[in-house]
């Protein structure tokens, strides 16, 4: 039996509606994609505890009422530095190539920036050339190397995105010295 | 109470489980939560967790949907416990009323537990490799089945030793899921005469196989032996098989006992086992032609992915069966190595160690860091590696021999004697002792895990510096009288702190480069990694020239008093060697720097402006841990700007970096005469030198002006510096 070609969805840009994680309907969405298309297998305790706490984070990507990517995230204090974390990030195979990850992650990180995070962080495989790439672009450098990281042996990169500090503010003048 | 819960599980799913193995105990009974499970279900709304003070939504990240295959590892097993097992007829002992099928399964046996043996090397746990196999959890059923039971024992006995080797190497890298036994039974009662168990059985085989070959040439033997097994046609292949398998773990077994030897003292013998054990690894992928077509069966599926020479399955192994003491968690499951991937392992393993075993145990600090760097590149395993750190640090001294001031005091080019005065018990040279021990220790490691414990390691070498300055200072803040004992105080602290403030610069220089081993750095990021290199490149040569220098001058003070001679002079003035050897390596790096600051100025190519952040903050992420310890000073991201923003095609015409360093190396190669690892390096700078002087030239005259124009660097040649190739796209 021959293997069916790899379809590409036809669409444009603009068709995608990408909207941020609503509540309880988004879920099974979100759960989904990532269970079909990454290796690990995560929980429902899993999402929730990225949704629940970070709702403003996960960002969804619509085709004519059809979700086709999600990125899920967290932030929090770590080691004295609040710091964003990508968790999963999925695009149907179908529709990949076209920006629609790129726009998922930017819009979290935006949203990090926004909440004041200093720097944002994941783990990608090192033979995962399109993550590479993709996060490379957005400012992201390959802070380390962890050996045999993932189940099958294969090593992983922590890749890191550090925000410039932010203008400095006025301070008031009873703080002036 | 137990029927109810027979009936309602038998309910749920077709799956009939066998309480009988699971017993209840004096502390446990069965009780069935199907209503409270009902309950809870019509309790909850969707989105509702239960939670409570230990049971957060972190916490609950850890939980596992039971009966999921991919989390709940146990649903896909086949018998609760080794004894379940067992009383299925998993591990028969014998394998099979037909010796010659009991035979062959034994092979099988033995050449899967090699493959769960390399795949543990590799870096599984040791209860879903080695110890799935059930004739090892219990060993001593196997006792009439004496050719399985010694090579079961050698094999327990073998992993012992090796779980105590890493385990004392202790360096806690990601690969410490090595050594967790969680109660596995690696000791056993016995072990240490598995060699003469395992002698006497290879003894038995040997004359069996005498007795085979003069039965095929119509010989009598004195001997009445008998056979292996029933088959007269296939006993001599049988038999070879059975041998080199039984020799390999012999003279393995050896091996790990002659390197465990302290100061080295087994380093010769161990070469010699060795050498017999790659050769019983060769006749052991001989016998696999033989061992395939004995029945004339074709295996399903692909010879190449089969753990075994035969490709058969073999009987006896359980994954699932130590899922209890595999870890804290149920272990996913895991592939073992393929048959011949493990043999490929056990060959470099051998090739590694033996490499090591030919170490000349030198007390030069410099060669034995060449040495340790020149090994690495192979990139050994961690059983290899652990050997190595053992080897070289053993009882808080170097090879177990050496104390570390002394190995210092001869690094810092100081005189025999300086090795037992006073001053080592100074506060801060013993604390440089114990640097220098770790320092050792972390070379040893795998390259990613060595590159961070380097980077963290700047910031205790700059501390020591800053400490034995200090020392010096305050021992020879006055100098007044200028007694013969402080002059040789001063002289060791003056020495000592030049060498720790090059031993420092060499540790920027190997974090640096192990980036590019490691892959870390984009293209775009190449300009300000080499920048950098080049300031360190530039520090570190500077000291190694000043102490080079200050050594000469003490023993030449120690030595004539005679005016100089003409030659001594020209010495004095000529550069030496391991300096010019650095020199082409900045010449090479103030190439790339400049070249690819002319190419992002001119033609907006390795740049990677990016939507949240800027070049400084690469920067400053990239180099924060040597812009922490100051190494070197007054090095920082204006400066770096400072020095590539005026760069051009122009600028670039008027310099060419490659072609100084093509004549450093044409110069400095007669030096290396004697060092084949530092004259093949200097071959590959000179080749990285040629390429790049041409592509310089290239891009110079037709940069700006032909935009179809390609620039690339590939790593072919040498692998800190890339050759640069131009091609039209």
């Amino acid at each position: 039996m021959e293997a069916m070609p790899e379809e590409k969805a036809e669409f444009e840009e603009a068709e995608i509606k990408y909207v941020s994680y609503g509540g309880e309907h988004h879920l099974p969405l979100i759960m989904n994609l990532v269970d079909q298309e990454l290796s690990e297998p995560y929980s429902i305790f899993t999402y929730r505890y990225f949704v629940y706490l970070w709702p403003q984070l996960s960002f969804l990507a619509f085709h004519k009422g059809k979700c086709v990517g999600t990125v899920v995230c967290k932030m929090g204090e770590h080691r004295n530095t609040f710091r964003g974390y990508i968790a999963m990030l999925v695009v149907i195979k179908p529709y990949r190539g076209r920006g629609i990850a790129t726009e998922l992650v930017t819009r979290s990180i935006r949203m990090m920036m926004e909440s004041g995070c200093e720097e944002v962080t994941l783990e990608a495989e090192v033979t995962n050339k399109g993550a590479l790439a993709l996060y490379g672009r957005l400012g992201f450098i390959r802070a380390k190397r962890l050996f045999h990281y993932y189940l099958n042996g294969v090593d992983a990169f922590r890749l890191k995105l550090l925000f410039p500090p932010p203008p400095r503010q006025e301070l008031s003048p009873s703080l002036d010295t | 109470m137990s029927d109810n819960a027979v009936s309602e599980e038998a309910s749920m799913d077709g799956h009939p489980p066998n309480l009988a193995s699971i017993p209840a105990s004096d502390s446990t009974i069965w009780a069935d939560a199907c209503p409270l499970l009902h309950a809870a279900c019509t309790g909850l709304r969707d989105g509702e967790l239960i939670h409570g003070d230990n049971f957060n939504l972190f916490a609950a990240m850890s939980a596992l949907e039971i009966m999921d295959p991919k989390m709940d590892s146990g649903i896909v097993r086949t018998y609760y416990s080794i004894d379940e097992a067992i009383e299925n007829g998993a591990a028969p002992i014998p394998i099979s009323p037909d010796s010659t099928i009991d035979v062959q399964c034994t092979i099988d046996i033995m050449d899967h537990l090699l493959a769960c043996e390399a795949a543990w090397h590799k870096g599984h746990s040791l209860a879903q490799t080695v110890f799935s196999c059930i004739y090892l959890l219990r060993l001593d059923r196997t006792a009439p089945h004496a050719l399985l039971h010694s090579y079961c024992r050698v094999t327990r006995a073998t992993c012992k030793a090796v779980v105590s080797v890493v385990s004392d190497a202790r360096t806690h890298e990601e690969e410490d899921l090595f050594t967790m036994i969680y109660g596995l039974p690696l000791n056993g009662d016995g072990d240490d005469k598995c060699l003469s168990m395992l002698n006497a059985v290879e003894e038995t085989i040997s004359r069996q196989l005498r007795a085979c070959k003069a039965a095929s040439s119509k010989r009598r033997l004195p001997e009445d032996l008998e056979p292996l097994q029933s088959n007269p046609n296939l006993e001599e292949g049988f038999c070879k098989a059975l041998l080199c398998r039984l020799r390999f773990r012999k003279h393995f077994f050896h091996i790990l006992a002659c390197m465990k030897r302290p100061q080295g003292r087994g380093l010769e013998s161990a070469r010699k086992h060795i050498a017999s054990c790659t050769t019983e690894l060769e006749s052991i992928l001989k016998s696999a032609d033989f061992l395939r077509s004995c029945f004339g069966e074709s295996c399903e599926g692909d010879i190449n992915d089969k753990t075994t020479a035969s490709g058969r399955e073999p009987i006896g192994f359980d994954a699932m069966l130590n899922s209890r003491l595999s870890a804290p968690m149920p272990p996913r499951a895991i592939k073992i190595l393929s048959w011949k991937k493990a043999v490929e392992y056990f060959v470099k393993l051998l090739h590694d160690l033996d490499v090591i075993c030919s170490h000349s145990l030198d007390d030069h600090l410099e060669s034995l860091l060449r040495f340790v760097v020149q090994f690495q590149k192979s990139q050994p395993d961690l059983v290899a590696r652990s050997h190595l750190q053992l080897l070289l640090v053993q009882d808080g001294k170097l090879y177990g021999r050496d104390p570390f001031f002394a190995v210092i005091t001869k690094a810092a080019a100081l005189p025999e004697a300086s090795k037992n005065h006073d001053i080592q018990k100074n506060e801060s040279i013993l604390q440089l002792g114990m640097l220098v021990m770790n320092l050792l220790k972390i070379l040893c490691t795998n390259a990613a895990w060595q590159r961070r414990k380097l980077g963290k390691l700047l910031q205790d070498w700059r501390v020591i510096c800053v400490q034995v300055e200090l020392a010096f200072r305050n021992a020879f803040g006055e100098v007044s009288s200028s007694s013969n004992d402080e002059n040789v105080c001063m002289k060791i602290f003056q020495h000592i702190l030049l060498w720790v403030e090059e031993q420092t610069y060499w540790i920027a220089f190997r974090f640096l480069i192990l980036g590019f081993e490691l892959e870390l750095y984009s293209t775009s990021e190449y300009c300000m990694v080499y920048w950098y290199l080049y300031a360190v490149l530039i520090k570190l040569a500077e000291k190694t020239h000043l102490k080079m220098t200050v050594s000469y001058d003490t023993a030449k003070r120690k030595g004539k008093k005679k005016k100089d001679s003409p030659k001594d002079l020209a010495r004095e003035s000529r550069i030496p060697p391991a300096v010019l050897f650095l020199q082409c390596y900045i010449c090479l790096a103030e190439g790339l720097t400049m070249m690819l600051a002319a190419l992002r100025n001119e033609i907006s190519v390795f740049q990677s402006p990016g939507p949240f952040n800027t070049e400084q903050e690469k920067f400053a992420q990239h180099f924060e841990l040597l812009q922490r310890a100051c190494i070197p000073d007054h090095v920082s991201y204006p400066s770096y700007k400072e020095s590539t923003t005026h760069a051009r095609f122009s600028t670039l015409a008027m310099y060419n970096y490659f072609k100084d360093a093509q004549r450093i190396v044409k110069e400095v190669k007669s030096s290396f005469s004697n060092d084949p690892d530092r004259l093949s390096e200097l071959r590959k700078l000179e080749q990285v030198a040629e390429h790049n002087s041409v592509a310089q030239n290239l891009i110079c005259r037709l940069g700006a002006l032909d935009p179809s124009l390609k620039v690339s660097f590939e790593f072919s040649h040498h692998p800190f510096f890339p050759t640069v190739v131009v091609k039209r796209s």
